[in-house]
């Protein structure tokens, strides 16, 4: 068929292998589907476009893919989209049921990747067109939504609250960032420190610091009791996976899928809100809200379905207006310009076979990050019963790769990882709570911008609630979930 | 068969290194060099321009480059860190432009640095307008300046995207004196956030590139997303050597109507203003001057060979080499007469 | 909605607007936890002394230590080789087996024996992978 002439066995093998290094770079904390890309992106030089981008788009589904690995077997967010994962895996890992928890996110990622892959394929032109009636003052309602994920994920709701509002303020240290619309002014820098911190704190070491420094800390001070890693880790079959999980899920699954895929679509909003705006609603519609965080199964599947929906989303914007959805995509345009393809909003018509090559890559990359995880995924899960002496140190080692080669060679992200791992111990001891911190920390740069941004542009604080219907509707939705949460600290106070 | 020859290579290396140690070491390249880039963005065009000067100045010396995307302030550090010739840097105009525009992080490079070779043009800086635009031109805009209405340009402060609106500016000053007031920047952020705010009706104007907007000028008059060039930055010599078809539709005759001498936007009564994007070297200011002419001369041959052009050209750069104590001379020109605009427009 | 909520944001200063609002929010959360909480705040004391007296201080401040040490040496070994990974490797070797053997707990010949093997492998592979293969800078 002429149709399907890009298909050759290098085009297939391409994407298979890309999937599968986009696997490991995302299973290694602190590396991200990003900068597998980033490393792969000169070897598409002389493969030629079709087959340069089988490759990336493999590294990039598989990256995203490989992040809950890390995040359900150690509590370590491999990526930063898979840190509402942990909110759920880790505990199921915890209750024995590692394997479960891994398989029903494999399968979820490949209902969010395939889902939003039928969302760019059928409707791209039409959701660029819509996406840009987001202005910055939509994009702070999105942002801000996603922020009351904070109330609803807290132990305690003032607590929760005050860390993840410590979590913004811990985010705006540095720069108020030029390419973001800033004036390129620091701000909030502790005196003498100007030389390390004029950038601030990158999101990679600080999360992996959090999370995977914190995690050695604590196994420290308990002197390293003998046994498994993680006192009391079993991969074990006590509770077999089935499909019949997904009983009653199914519109969880769409939403979440929908949500990754819209939030792709919004240039600028960031890969990691994608999954914790699932996240919020899963948890919010769910009729077991109380097992959220607990290790609800439902949670992985938002969290997973919306990450991977991102995949779909984010090429939108990147292939009909020319403008990456987030940091992976932004690479992408660099693959089409060593080739001298102009990407922009007459891409789709002008090259139907590039478009058709990359639809078809997508989904063999799904479908073989789907078959490598699904059954190789039990081996991989063994991880957590190498002896803790063994895998300790080495998870510290990966760190310090991870946060040294996120941003190319910049040793304060090394420190940085240290001052939050010991940060992280000390939020342990003291009931500061880290899930919050996290998302505010996340969320705060891009909240910071599109804020000041409104203001700046119309003037006026009541264009928040005036702007369009769009921003009406997102008000319901972030009183709706505030109001949830509120109702739900109530009923666990009585409890 | 790659890792057998990589293996030969690292030990026919190491032995040279050994035997060489004690008396070439200050004068050339060590073996591992690392060249960081005042980008963060391993996609855009200085990551890009700089992976095919690296590429074929390793293939020349025999030498490992390894291009790292830091970002600018990081960049600088790393330079001042090193004068061993182990760190290099590429970077363009932005690394004075910074400085005169006040950024924090930015020195004077002239004075803390060496500045080494000028290796290509990016020749795409361009100004656009929606196509229902009032305006079609420069001089309807600088027109309706001068007669009070003001038009709001969307840039990002403080570097190369600034400059062109800066000289704006500068030109509605001569041509009417206080009317350059009514040129308002809008500060955004990354090309999106300019496409965006012209979109959302908050800007008349928005920086641009070739690359970027082009496709942008193909679409439906009655598009909301249309738009078309009203000014492109670069000089017409610069220009002449783009690829004859241009960009997309619009050729390279299209693209030099945009350009000086057929669009104005005066520099002073003489001649009108330009600004090219050129990239070039930046090495530590005590690197030895035996590595600066090292360098001098192998890209001089790698020029002369004729293949990095064809590299350049295809990514739509336009090469140009000028040695490092010539690209020295024509940068602190051309930063010289950036810095009287700036003044002009800040002090009336 | 007229001149009454009419607010100009001037462009040089604001970098300092958010970061305002957010500490005074974050101050306001704060004062609310020290009231709602001053019993359990005054009584922290005993929280931490409790704390430091039952955790096992060699392997905490052991691993802070090592972690600290490891993370000074490497960018300093590291400029003796400059860009070949050096310093990650030639620290992170003796860094894994140390901070393997104060972990273990029966430190016999054969754990330690297997410590150092890791401690030999692991970091190298890792090393080449990262230097040769992906072609990243290590310290």
């Amino acid at each position: 068929m002429e149709l399907f002439a890009f298909v050759t066995p290098l085009f297939l093998s391409l994407i298979v292998a890309g999937t599968f290094v986009g696997i490991v770079f995302g299973a290694i904390p602190g590396m991200t589907a990003t900068m597998a890309v980033a490393v792969c992106l000169p070897l598409t030089y002389p493969l030629g476009l079709e087959n340069g981008l089988a490759l990336l788009l493999g590294l990039y589904v598989g990256g995203i893919s490989g992040g809950l690995v890390p995040a359900i077997l150690l509590n370590i967010p491999g990526t930063p989209s898979s840190i509402t994962t942990t909110f759920d895996g880790y505990p199921m890992t915890r209750r024995g049921e590692g394997e479960r928890a891994l398989k029903i996110g494999i399968v979820s990622s490949l209902v969010g990747g395939l889902i939003s892959l039928a969302i760019l394929f059928l409707f791209a032109p039409v959701l660029a067109d819509f996406a840009i009636r987001f202005s910055y003052v939509e994009k702070f309602l999105i942002i801000f939504f996603a922020m009351t994920v904070m109330a609803a994920l807290s132990k305690d709701t003032l607590v929760g609250i005050f860390s993840g509002v410590l979590g913004i303020f811990i985010s705006l240290i540095g720069v108020y960032d030029l390419s973001d619309g800033g004036n390129g002014k620091t701000r909030l820098i502790p005196p003498g420190l100007d030389y390390w911190l004029d950038s601030g704190f990158s999101l990679l070491p600080v999360l992996i610091g959090l999370f995977g420094l914190t995690a050695v800390l604590c196994e420290a001070e308990l002197g390293v009791p003998r046994g498994l890693s993680r006192s009391e880790v079993k991969v074990g079959h006590s509770s077999r996976f089935s499909f019949s999980v997904f009983k009653g899920q199914m519109l969880n699954l769409i939403r979440s899928s929908g949500i990754g895929t819209f939030v792709g679509i919004l240039p600028g909003v960031g890969g990691s809100a994608a999954s914790i705006l699932a996240y919020t609603n899963a948890k919010t519609f769910s009729k077991n809200r109380d097992n959220f965080g607990k290790g609800e199964p439902a949670g992985i599947m938002a969290s997973e379905a919306g990450n991977n929906g991102l995949t779909g989303g984010a090429l939108v914007p990147l292939l009909s207006l020319g403008i990456p959805g987030d940091s992976t995509t932004a690479l992408l345009i660099g693959a089409f310009t060593l080739q001298g393809i102009q990407v922009g909003p007459l891409f789709i018509g002008n090259n139907p076979d590039t478009w058709n090559a990359m639809i078809f890559a997508m989904m063999i990359a799904n479908a073989a990050m789907f078959i490598m995880m699904f059954f190789a995924i039990r081996y991989v899960a063994l991880i957590v019963t190498v002896p803790k002496h063994i895998l300790y140190p080495i998870i510290l080692m990966m760190c310090v790769i991870g946060a040294y080669t996120i941003n190319y060679g910049i040793m304060f992200d090394v420190w940085t990882l240290a001052i939050f791992g010991l940060f992280g111990w000390v939020a342990y001891h003291t009931r500061l709570e880290i899930a919050p911190f996290i998302i505010g920390f996340i969320l705060g740069p891009s909240a910071e911008v599109y804020f000041v941004k409104s203001l700046e542009s119309f003037g006026d604080p009541t264009i928040f609630f005036t702007k369009s219907w769009i921003a009406m509707v997102l008000w319901v939705l972030i009183s709706g979930s505030i109001l949830i949460s509120l109702y739900l600290a109530r009923q666990a106070r009585r409890d | 068969m790659t890792i057998t020859r990589r293996l030969a290579l690292a030990v026919l290396g190491a032995t040279a290194l050994t035997a060489t140690s004690l008396t070439a070491m200050a004068q050339e390249l060590p073996r591992n060099v690392r060249l960081v880039i005042g980008s963060t963005s391993t996609g855009g065009d200085t990551y890009q321009n700089s992976a095919i000067v690296a590429d074929a100045l390793a293939d020349k010396l025999g030498i490992n480059i390894k291009v790292d995307a830091v970002g600018a302030t990081a960049a600088f550090k790393a330079l001042e860190r090193d004068k061993r010739g182990t760190t290099l840097m590429i970077f363009h105009d932005q690394s004075y432009l910074g400085e005169l525009y006040g950024r924090e992080g930015y020195k004077d490079p002239f004075s803390t640095y060496k500045i080494g070779p000028t290796v290509a043009i990016n020749p795409g800086n361009a100004y656009l307008v929606a196509k229902n635009a009032k305006y079609g031109t420069m001089g309807e805009i600088l027109s309706a300046a001068e007669a009070g209405e003001k038009v709001r340009v969307a840039i990002q402060p403080g570097g190369v995207s600034e400059i062109g609106f800066s000289a704006m500016k500068n030109a509605a000053r001569l041509r009417s004196p206080g009317s350059e007031a009514n040129l308002v920047a809008v500060n955004t952020g990354s090309q999106s956030d300019k496409n965006q705010a012209m979109w959302d009706d908050l800007a008349d104007v928005i920086n641009g590139s070739i690359q970027a907007n082009e496709q942008f000028t193909q679409l439906a008059d009655d598009d909301q997303k249309a738009m078309k060039f009203v000014w492109i930055t670069a000089r017409p010599k610069t220009l002449e050597q783009a690829p004859e078809q241009g960009m997309g539709d619009t050729t390279r005759d299209k693209l030099l109507k945009y350009a000086s001498p057929e669009t104005n936007v005066p520099l002073n009564d003489a001649e009108n203003f330009t600004f090219d994007k050129e990239f070039f070297f930046l090495y530590n200011a005590e690197m030895d001057d035996a590595i600066v002419s090292q360098i001098d001369t192998a890209l001089a041959e790698i020029f002369e060979n004729g293949e990095i052009q064809k590299r350049q050209k295809a990514s739509f750069f336009i090469p140009n080499f000028l040695p490092s104590d010539k690209a020295r001379a024509h940068l602190e020109a051309k930063r010289n007469t950036y810095k009287d605009v700036i003044s002009e427009i800040t002090t009336n | 909605m007229g001149d009454l909520t009419r607010v100009t944001i001037d462009f040089e200063s604001s970098h300092l607007l958010f970061p305002t609002i957010i500490a005074c929010v974050l101050a306001v959360l704060g004062l609310s936890i020290v009231v709602r909480e001053r019993r359990s705040i005054l009584a922290s004391g005993n929280h931490w002394a409790r704390i430091f007296s039952n955790m096992d201080k060699v392997r905490f401040f052991g691993t802070i230590a090592l972690t600290l040490v490891y993370f000074s040496l490497m960018v300093p070994v590291g400029d003796m080789w400059p860009n070949t990974g050096m310093g990650f490797l030639l620290c992170s070797i003796p860094f894994v087996f140390l901070t393997g053997a104060l972990f273990l707990h029966d430190r016999g010949l054969r754990p330690v024996a297997t410590i150092a093997v890791v401690a030999l492998v692991v970091p190298t592979l890792v090393w080449w992978l990262f230097t040769d293969v992906f072609f990243l800078t290590l310290p």
